[in-house]
């Protein structure tokens, strides 16, 4: 019977779709490790940075820069979109091209102006099928992102914004909440608002006052620490969004193998049934064959 | 500072914690020049510019370019946040001297574009002088 064999045949297939799917499963691991690793490591410098804005905060400095400020009239919005490279990844860039989309539509209602910029592939193909113009795209940033590109673009969105030739830079990306959740979010970057200052919770934590001396000055400092903060705040949504994509590309690729798994057995069960049918089917044709000639 | 002898030395870039050390004095690259940190140097928090950390340890001295960014100096440590940490011979002096030439030749027109250029001319200028 062909069936045999094309059952036999398919079940070959799926296994060898397993293999891949299960080594892409454990790639993904090794990289969410590696990247895991690099968001950990990039906590210390916002903590350092926050603190510097707090002893500065204390000492009395009212907390003012251009990028703090809101604009009076919002005209023209920007937008960053960070996917992935490369598909295989659940709904990791279909969350995100929805969540961007559905903002963007929003976007256009309250200001005509404004670019959109995608990073990854993936992202870029979503919004060129959506007809959507892309004023600049990045295939640069794979699972780890280095902080010099980054700060690039970052640059330029202060530039722009500093300027007044944009009102608001949002950005759409995978925030990492923890290693089970990941959300698909758009949030707003400019205005900047990443800078909190708590002063009740360090007030009374050391008996001895830290009276800084400030070079050149506290307004100075400010004047570069809040760039600084920008930058390291949009570089942490590129380790997030980075995080979150080998994160779903595990889950993908681990639910693949399974249901590969699944699959063979059940390919397995009607090829063991379809063999034994054809051995009995042939024995009665021989016990036929022998009653006729007797 | 702590009470154990010499300074601690803590270097953070955006991407990681690059140094975490101990040492005898250090002398910081300032926005206006250079600062030397002795143990129980009074609380500061300063702007740093482009230029030479040179960390010294019982008569040795280590030196790393640091590239922009601020210092933080507390009782316990010395903080120092840059964008990035470079061993001087990992700078490459026809790079930076193409740097310079490229910011050289950019007409600022607004006072944002002309701190701009300041600042990559003066990151060039030093990335030259550390790489002789």
């Amino acid at each position: 019977m062909a069936n045999i064999r094309q059952l036999d045949k398919r079940r070959k297939s799926v296994r060898n779709i397993r293999k891949i799917t299960r080594t892409m499963e454990l790639i993904a691991t090794a990289r969410f490790k590696k990247a895991m690793d690099r968001a950990a490591a990039a906590t210390d410098y916002t903590r350092l940075i926050t603190k510097i804005v707090q002893d500065l905060a204390k000492s009395g400095t009212e907390v003012t820069h251009p990028l703090l400020q809101p604009h009076d009239s919002i005209k023209a919005i920007d937008m960053l979109v960070l996917t992935a490279n490369r598909g295989l990844c659940g709904g990791y860039n279909g969350s995100i091209v929805r969540a961007a989309l559905q903002r963007r539509a929003e976007i256009k209602e309250q200001a005509d102006a404004g670019t959109t910029s995608v990073s990854g592939k993936r992202g870029i193909s979503a919004f060129r099928f959506a007809n959507v113009p892309i004023e600049k795209s990045y295939t640069e940033f794979e699972d780890q992102p280095s902080f010099e590109a980054v700060a690039k673009i970052a640059d330029e969105l202060i530039l722009r914004y500093v300027s007044g030739q944009i009102d608001r830079v949002d950005v759409a990306y995978t925030k990492f909440v923890s290693i089970s959740k990941q959300l698909p979010v758009v949030e707003t970057l400019l205005p900047f608002g990443g800078i909190e200052i708590s002063q009740t919770e360090t007030a009374n934590t050391s008996k001895l006052r830290d009276d800084y001396e400030f070079l050149p000055s506290a307004e100075g400092i400010l004047e570069e620490v809040v760039p600084a903060s920008f930058r390291a705040r949009v570089f942490k949504c590129f380790l997030d969004a980075a995080v979150s994509e080998q994160i779903a590309r595990m889950v993908a690729m681990k639910s693949a193998t399974e249901n590969a798994g699944d699959l063979i057995k059940s390919l397995s069960r009607t090829f063991n049934r379809a063999r034994q049918s054809k051995i009995t089917q042939e024995i009665m044709e021989i016990i036929g064959g022998v009653e006729a000639l007797g | 500072m702590s009470s154990e002898s010499g300074v601690h030395c803590v270097v953070v870039t955006p991407e990681k914690t690059e140094l975490d050390s101990r040492c005898d004095s250090l002398i910081l690259p300032m926005y206006d020049g250079e600062l030397g940190v002795l143990p129980g140097r009074a609380p500061m928090v300063g702007r740093l510019g482009f230029g030479l950390l040179k960390l010294k340890t019982s008569g040795k001295e280590e030196t790393w370019y640091v590239d922009g960014g601020f210092v933080q100096v507390t009782r316990e440590s010395v903080y120092v946040l840059t964008d990035r940490l470079l061993r001087p011979n990992q700078i490459d002096r026809a790079s930076a001297e193409a740097d310079l030439q490229k910011a050289l030749e950019v007409k600022p027109l607004s006072a944002e574009a002309y701190a701009a250029r300041e600042r990559s001319l003066a990151a060039a200028r030093a990335k030259i002088r550390v790489a002789k």
